[in-house]
């Protein structure tokens, strides 16, 4: 098993730069999930360390040997396309069995590979048809067995259950975590599904305009964003973000004072979950509903504030209904606080236990 | 009013035979045309006859007389020349002059040649024959004897430099008939039959290998090239015909006079003599006037428009005699030569020599074959083209078609009968198919198109390829054309002219063209399909050029550019220090020299189609593949050419037949040389049918054939294609 390393990978297509010096370094046995907004580079970032890109500038590392002038065939790894690429010509069978052929693997070990890998994905009796007459799960697990049949010593997945059912992706994604346990291999992930990057990952690289802003496990992402960007990225629905001032031990923006403790001072960015601001009879946030979302019993209301939309949690105890002025507030100690450009994280709340 | 209507129409009915003017064809061009157009005139303005003249193509002109006159649609004067009298004669579409023609007014050869058994028919209206044209500015006195003639060539041929001292088309018979009357040969023996192993024939065609191998006279001499090694003054002398006036440069200086006298024999060099003359038809509406316009197309001041500005040679002697005509020396030198000429025999048996004595020529001129032994070479492939009839003696129940078509008809009425019992449950008709009437109504004018277009001349070639033809008459044969065929009979099966070496030949051709036309249309797709490739557009573009070039074109461009002596591709390896190459005197040159034309016009079809096909792989697979570890080779052979395939194969199969068919370059290009070994199926078919004695069955036999061996090929290759169609 083997680690990656990215150094200052550079990438642009004409004068159009799309990755603007990536450092990041997977660990062996990692399962590193990347998100980003659409356009932002991920595609290419994972097509550089296939191989299938020349980079500009930097370097692809693997198990700590510069690869980055070796053509794919050479570097051992294994990528799950996002439109599955499967060779239409072959059966499924011939389909896994490419790789293995063309690395002269002797023909019984083919085939126990291939068996093994099918009874896993549950392929076994698709084995001998063409991928034209496989749903789409089907077609998806056999291009996940491609790569698995080869053992590769790096996985890399280019969202590779965009193109599934809720239900189907529900499913693969519990069998991608299954797998991931069982092989014990390093894997790259991209995708544009929080749940899955939540779910899923060891640790998450949150990619912006071509530009790593973050990475870390999941959870840490989460509750200490270590910008604005990645704050009002990950999290559904997103981050309410206004601009405060620091007037003594308060955050002062238009139309709310905030009590909130820290060690910072003059313009900021508040930060403040959704989850962690309620509906309720007084509050230092007024606003207007301008939409409500039902989750049942409870939900989140959208609000029209004087520094901005707001969305925040409501439960039964208060209807609430649209046009209606309501008060918001805070469940504790729940504020982010951000330099004014957003750039840098000042205060992160006491992560709950 | 209507009934005036009618009586008028009734009246212009009874006036019209008297008005109905006499129609004349003929197929003069340029300057005979005008000629013949005035001389009708002149006749009109004498006798108050109108004449509608028609002019009629060439090619066309013998056929649409045999097939019109019987019919009453002809002409009632047709002016053809006289080497096909007796196939009219036999027709029966012309009617004899015997009595009419006053012989003694002109010159005696050419009113021979218009004898069949005793009997004369039409008016000779003027010669050709050949002389030989002298550059007096390269030689001063033109040659008596073929010694002076040879000691004069020496002086003027610098192989070198591309001087000769003559130029002729050499390969034709016709040149060369003079040479082998000049030697003492007969062409036929007494019985009449051609006669080609003879000892005159074989010095004949010493005395012009030798013409060649000394360099006084080019390689593979085409009209054209005669034509322009004159103009240049690269040719001091020149064999030809009255034709070629018209092609001398007026800066030319140059004299004609009859060919020389072999010193040897002492015998002059006999050119054959044309006589063209205005025939009557025996279906002529009013016979008197016809030969009254025929008889005055003759003679007097129809003659001198022949002569100038029709530029011919006048039959008629008291044309000789006119002033315009007296100071004519060209016009002089061909009366000269007329009177050593004999008349090309308008025997059916003469027919037969072409061919025969093309062989021979062609074999000796190139080297292939020595002058002694190229008369039997023509011997033999005069008895394998001549087949006689084949009788009905030794094929009983060969005699009469009825047995025959009763077996057919019965078959077919079997076969319907089990089409019909198979089909389905029985349900009465006019409930299984309620709109009948409607359907057939729908389908009516496409059957009708398809039966006339299709179905008729099928069953036509088909039936025809049990006849054996022979001077108009059809004879029942039964299946002896196909056995002769198959077995090959009268020559070995590994000669140019048997069936099996054709169809050996056929099938090299279509799979060595066919192989060249993927690989090379394939290649070059590939190429083209990088993005990253400059000007791409613009190589596609030039790539299709050679296809859109009308094939016939470019055939005879490559024909030009293999010739041995001035060919570019000859040039371009001397050029590179090599020997020229002889491209159509052996198989395998000649054959690649076809191929490499087919080539040329077939990879851009393979191109378009393969550049379609790789464009509708996705980039991704290729992708997969090389992350996977194939290198771009195994890419190649493992993914795009399985994708390809199934777009491919109905190219390449439809590609197949195509080039199995593919008459027109074999025939322009290499002509079926050496010696018809690189004909295909379908190009010997058509010799059979119209070069060779007309033997329309055999040749029909030959297509039905065609039509098996093509049935056979798409029945496999539905077997290949069809489990990946499905
Ligand atoms: N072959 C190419 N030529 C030019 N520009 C390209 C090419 N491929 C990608 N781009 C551009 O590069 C940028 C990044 O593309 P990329 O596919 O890496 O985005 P992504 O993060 O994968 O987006 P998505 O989430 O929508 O898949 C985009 O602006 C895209 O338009
Ligand atoms: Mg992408």
């Amino acid at each position: 098993m083997s680690g990656l390393r990215l150094v200052g990978i550079r990438k642009s297509y004409g004068d159009h730069p799309v990755v603007k010096g990536v450092d990041l370094e997977v660990a062996s046995g990692e399962f590193l999930v990347m998100v980003g907004p659409s356009g932002c580079g991920k595609t290419t970032l994972l097509r550089v360390i296939a191989g299938l890109e020349a980079v500009d500038s930097g370097q692809v590392l693997m198990s700590g040997a510069d690869v980055t002038q070796v053509p794919p065939r050479d570097r051992d790894v294994g990528m799950v396309f996002q439109s599955y690429a499967l060779y239409p010509h072959m059966t499924v069978r011939e389909n896994l069995a490419f790789g293995l052929e063309l690395r002269k693997v002797p023909r019984a070990d083919v085939d126990a590979r291939v068996a093994e890998a099918a009874a896993m994905l549950e392929l076994t009796n698709l084995l001998e048809r063409k991928p034209k007459a496989l749903s789409g799960g089907q077609r998806q697990r056999v291009a996940m067995g491609r790569v698995i049949v080869r053992r590769p010593r790096l996985f890399l997945f280019d969202e590779p259950l965009s193109n599934l059912d809720t239900a189907l992706r529900v499913q693969m994604r519990g069998e991608l975590a299954r797998l991931h346990r069982k092989l014990g291999v390093t894997m790259v992930y991209v995708t544009h599904d929080q749940v899955e990057a939540m779910t899923l990952a060891t640790r998450v690289a949150v990619f912006d305009k071509g530009v790593l802003q973050q990475v870390g496990p999941p959870l840490e992402l989460y509750h200490r964003p270590g910008n604005a960007f990645v704050a009002g990225f990950l999290g559904s629905p997103s981050m309410n973000l206004f601009d405060a001032r620091r007037e003594g031990t308060a955050l002062v923006g238009a139309g709310f004072r905030l009590e909130a403790a820290g060690d910072y001072a003059g313009d900021v960015k508040l930060g403040l979950r959704p989850q962690d601001l309620t509906v309720s009879a007084d509050g230092p946030f007024t606003g207007e509903v301008a939409a409500v979302e039902r989750l049942g019993f409870d939900g989140y209301v959208f609000l029209e504030t004087a520094a901005g939309p707001l969305t925040a949690r409501f439960d039964g105890s208060l209807p609430v209904e649209v046009g209606q002025t309501v008060r918001v507030r805070p469940n504790g100690d729940v504020a982010h606080v951000f330099s004014a450009d957003g750039a840098r994280a000042l205060r992160h709340p006491e992560a709950p236990r | 009013m209507r009934w005036l209507a009618v009586a008028l129409a009734l009246s212009a009915c009874a006036d019209a035979p008297a008005a109905r003017p006499l129609k004349l064809w003929h197929a003069y061009r340029g300057g005979e045309e005008q000629a013949i157009e005035r001389a009708v005139a002149r006749f009109t303005e004498e006798t108050h006859v109108a004449v509608e003249v028609l002019s009629v193509p060439y090619d066309a002109f013998s056929s649409k007389l045999t097939s019109a006159i019987p019919h009453g649609a002809g002409p009632d004067v047709f002016i053809f020349a006289h080497e096909r009298l007796r196939q009219f004669h036999r027709l029966k579409v012309v009617a004899p002059t015997t009595q009419r023609l006053e012989r003694a007014r002109y010159l005696p050869s050419t009113v021979e040649a218009l004898d069949v058994d005793g009997e004369l028919y039409g008016y000779p209206l003027s010669l050709k024959t050949l002389a030989l044209f002298v550059n007096t500015a390269l030689v001063t006195d033109p040659p008596e004897t073929t010694d002076q003639w040879l000691s004069q060539l020496e002086a003027t041929s610098d192989a070198e430099r591309a001087r000769f001292g003559l130029a002729y088309a050499a390969g034709d018979f016709y040149l060369h008939a003079p040479f082998v009357f000049g030697f003492g040969a007969r062409l036929f023996d007494d019985a009449g039959r051609a006669s080609f192993d003879t000892k005159g024939m074989a010095r004949s065609l010493a005395f012009v290998k030798a013409l060649q191998t000394r360099g006084f006279m080019p390689q593979e001499v085409s009209g054209a090239l005669v034509k322009s090694l004159f103009n240049e003054g690269r040719a001091a002398m020149v064999i030809s015909g009255p034709w070629f006036t018209g092609e001398i440069d007026p800066s030319v200086r140059y004299r004609i006079t009859p060919l020389p006298t072999v010193s040897e024999t002492g015998l002059p060099l006999t050119p054959f003599l044309g006589v063209e003359a205005a025939l009557v038809s025996s279906r002529a509406s009013r016979p008197d006037d016809a030969h009254r316009l025929a008889e005055f197309l003759s003679r007097g001041e129809a003659t001198a428009l022949r002569v100038n500005p029709g530029r011919q040679i006048p039959a008629e002697l008291a044309a000789y005699e006119r002033p315009e005509v007296v100071g004519d020396e060209a016009i002089a030198a061909f009366r000269r030569a007329a009177e050593r000429a004999v008349p090309t025999p308008n025997t059916l048996e003469m027919a037969k020599v072409w061919e025969p004595m093309k062989l021979a020529l062609r074999g000796v001129l190139q080297g292939e074959v020595s002058p002694e032994a190229a008369g039997a070479l023509a011997e033999r492939r005069y008895a394998a083209l001549n087949r006689e009839q084949p009788s009905g003696r030794d094929r009983p129940g060969a005699t009469s078609p009825w047995p025959w078509l009763v077996a057919l008809a019965g078959g077919l009425v079997a076969f319907a009968v089990r089409q019909w019992r198979r089909r389905g449950p029985p349900v009465p008709f006019a409930r299984r198919y309620p709109e009948a009437a409607r359907g057939l109504a729908y389908v009516a004018p496409a059957a009708v198109g398809i039966a006339v277009l299709i179905v008729v001349p099928f069953s036509v070639g088909i039936s025809l390829a049990f006849f054996h033809h022979e001077a108009g008459d059809y004879t029942f044969v039964g299946l002896a054309n196909f056995v002769d065929i198959l077995t090959s009979k009268g020559y070995r099966v590994t000669e140019p002219l048997s069936f099996w070496f054709t169809l050996a030949v056929t099938i090299a051709w279509t799979f060595v063209n066919v192989a060249l036309h993927l690989g090379i249309g394939l290649g070059l797709a590939l190429l083209l399909k990088d993005p990253l490739l400059k000007l791409r557009a613009v190589y596609r573009v030039v790539l299709i050029v050679p296809w859109a070039v009308p094939n016939y074109i470019t055939a005879l461009m490559w024909k030009g550019m293999f010739h041995r002596q001035f060919g570019a591709i000859n040039g371009l390896l001397a050029a590179l220090g090599l020997e020229p190459v002889s491209w159509f005197t052996h198989f395998s040159t000649s054959f690649a020299a076809n191929v490499i034309t087919n080539t040329w016009l077939g990879f851009p079809f393979m191109m378009v189609v393969s550049l379609g096909a790789l464009q509708s792989i996705p980039q991704d697979l290729y992708e997969a593949a090389e992350v996977d570890g194939a290198s771009k080779w195994t890419q190649l052979r493992r993914i795009t050419l399985p994708l390809l395939k199934p777009a491919l194969l109905p190219s390449v199969i439809l590609g197949c037949v195509w080039t199995f068919n593919m008459f027109n370059i074999i025939y322009l290009v290499s002509g079926g040389e050496p010696g018809g070994a690189t004909d295909i199926l379908v190009s010997e078919a058509y010799r059979w049918a119209f070069q060779r004695n007309e033997q329309y069955g055999f040749a029909a036999a030959y297509s039905v054939l065609i039509f098996f061996v093509l049935l056979g090929w798409t029945r496999l290759t539905r077997r290949l294609t069809g489990p990946e169609a499905a």
